[in-house]
């Protein structure tokens, strides 16, 4: 059978995720350099709607595999089934996206299939004949370049790197439903907790004002709601640090394992721009960051950079602003 | 029980970086400041947890790292952990997840811990690898991400919340043995006590050649390492912090946010 570069859809109850749509952008984009078939593999317990949605979307044959034990993500069986399935369709690249799940499976599952494994892949690109990979160290301070040296890799995507297409293919693919019956032995899945109360207030704000661990000490809060109480219809946001240390409420939380937010104004002071957090906040309208760090990976979404400590730079702001 | 923790030093990623050159690894540009990984802290910290709650536990805690990542293991000794343990590798050396995982399940296969844990990922190469690697080497359950555990022994298990997206919970309930990879905010990580520190200054990690290991070929290829190239396209204000702070009024107001 052809070569090929697999795409593994996310779904949870039929629902697919975003990632899943940007995952076949970056199979066409490695296609560019290595022109390999598109397939699409998907794992669910009720697969006929989105198999036939992903089918559609993307014009590739799709193979499902059923499992009711699959409601619910598991890793074990879903390694058992990829296992069984992959080389099948004789995959060079197994595109995952960089999701919780998705990180959860396929460090194990580059293990179990004797592949390699790159994480957080942001850009593709070809050098000496073969298709090579960039990824982010250091919060986004540094990028690294890297190539595969095994006959396969798993990558996962990370949100955000690859724009989904619009447009659906205009051929239909094909779609194939098969059914496991692995049952879990060592991994019970036992079902999904909602997030805790979501806070309208940070959802519905037209200003975000967040702090992250630049802000360095607890009492710097004061600052940012001074900051916030210049702003109409504002709240006050952080990053993961902050709410670790129990500055702020985990419901307060911008960020992958947080919320997402669109404000019109999110104003950054002290976040260094991990794409952990920037994956909650990129679609902000405008973008202002405060940070010491001039090299911040946040100053590369920053719509206004101000390289200051934000202890003196926020009292001077709000100086100017009561001066006005 | 026996617990083992895999823990890494990292080079401090607020600090000023650069890439250097010659040898084509990452640096500090002034002086290095290197630390716990914020996460394997929390491991750490479940892991004394869990000793101090079931008598007769132990806690053995292993880095994979160059000669100067001894201290991470003072610093877990010193929060309540009874043993370290050092694979000593060269300070410049790229080590891929592969091989780090394959080292760690080979002194772990042979220990019989009951529970493994390691942070969910590490601050400077943001892999997020080894982890579950060290799991399917060694054909063990495992959860990453994990935000909330209890342990079962007398039934054979750990209950497990694992974090995801938007912050919803993913339950598991896991066989014993099993690899958890810690995520940060499960706890409130302790300061190493002094009377600790001095009996891990006293008794020293355990040092490990790496070379005892069977070699495993990694599966990619550094190329290089660099700045980002993504062109800075926002507005960098200059001038004393008081002409910044009217400047940036004057740009919040003409977008009408003030």
């Amino acid at each position: 059978m052809d070569e090929s570069i697999v795409v593994i859809v996310e779904q949870s109850s039929g629902q697919i995720a975003p990632i899943t749509y940007e995952l076949f952008s970056a199979a066409e984009e490695i296609s560019k350099y290595r022109p390999l078939k598109i397939k699409a593999v998907v794992l669910g317990a009720e697969l006929q709607k989105p198999a036939q949605q992903i089918a559609s979307f993307s014009g590739s044959s799709v193979v499902g595999v059923q499992n009711p034990h699959l409601a619910n993500y598991n890793a074990e069986i879903s390694k058992d089934v990829l296992a069984g399935l992959l080389p099948e369709l004789n995959p060079i690249f197994i595109l995952v996206g960089q999701t919780t799940r998705g990180l959860d499976l396929a460090p194990a599952l580059a293990v179990r299939l004797q592949a390699g494994c790159i994480t957080g892949v942001e850009a593709v690109f070809e050098e000496a004949g073969q298709v090579c990979f960039t990824r982010s160290l250091f919060n986004g301070k540094i990028v690294q370049d890297l190539a595969p040296a095994a006959a396969v890799t798993i990558l996962t995507v990370q949100p955000g790197a690859f724009r989904a297409k619009e447009t659906s293919s205009p051929t239909d693919g094909s779609t194939e439903i098969r059914t496991s019956t692995a049952v879990p032995v060592k991994t019970k899945t036992l079902g999904i907790r909602k997030a805790r109360q979501e806070d309208a207030a940070l959802t519905q704000a037209e200003v975000i004002i967040a702090a992250g661990r630049g802000i360095g000490k607890q009492e710097n809060l004061a600052l940012i709601e001074r900051l916030a109480s210049l702003f109409p219809r504002s709240a006050v946001a952080g990053s993961r640090p902050l709410c670790d240390q129990n500055w702020l409420e985990y419901k307060k939380q911008v960020g992958l394992t947080g919320a997402t937010v669109s404000p019109k104004l999110y104003l950054a002071c002290g976040i260094s721009g991990a794409v952990q957090h920037t994956v909650g906040m990129q679609g902000a309208g405008f973008i202002v960051a405060i940070s010491t760090d001039p090299n911040a990976a946040i100053f590369h979404i920053a719509d206004v950079c101000v390289v200051e400590d934000l202890t003196t730079f926020i009292p001077s702001f709000i100086g100017e602003y009561e001066k006005a | 029980m026996k617990i083992l923790v895999s823990i890494k030093q990292v080079l401090d990623s607020e600090t000023d970086l650069q890439v250097d050159e010659l040898s084509g690894s990452v640096r500090a540009a002034g002086p290095a400041k290197y630390w716990m990984n914020h996460a394997d802290e929390f491991a750490v910290e479940e892991a004394i947890l869990i000793k101090e709650s079931r008598p007769g536990t132990v806690v053995d805690a292993l880095t994979v790292g160059p000669e100067r990542a001894a201290q991470v293991l003072e610093r877990s000794m010193g929060m309540g952990a009874d043993h370290g343990l050092h694979i000593v590798v060269p300070e410049e050396n790229y080590i891929g997840p592969m091989t780090i995982a394959s080292w760690i399940a080979a002194w772990a296969t042979e220990q019989e811990y009951d529970l493994i844990l390691t942070g969910v990922m590490a601050e400077d190469d943001m892999r997020g690898q080894v982890g579950p690697m060290i799991a399917e080497l060694m054909s063990l359950p495992y959860a990453t991400s994990v935000i909330h555990e209890e342990l079962r022994p007398e039934e054979g298990m750990v209950y497990v919340e694992r974090e995801i997206e938007g912050g919803q919970r993913e339950l598991l309930e896991l066989q014993l043995p099993a690899v958890l990879t810690i995520q940060t905010g499960l706890n409130r990580p302790r300061y190493p006590t002094l009377s600790n520190l001095l009996r891990a200054k006293k008794e020293k990690a355990r040092v490990i050649d790496s070379r005892t290991f069977s070699p495993v070929e990694d599966r990619e290829k550094i190329l290089r390492f660099d700045k980002p190239r993504k062109s800075r396209v926002g507005e960098v204000l200059e001038g004393s912090p008081q002409e910044k702070a009217a400047k940036l009024l004057e740009i919040l107001k003409r977008k009408a946010f003030l």
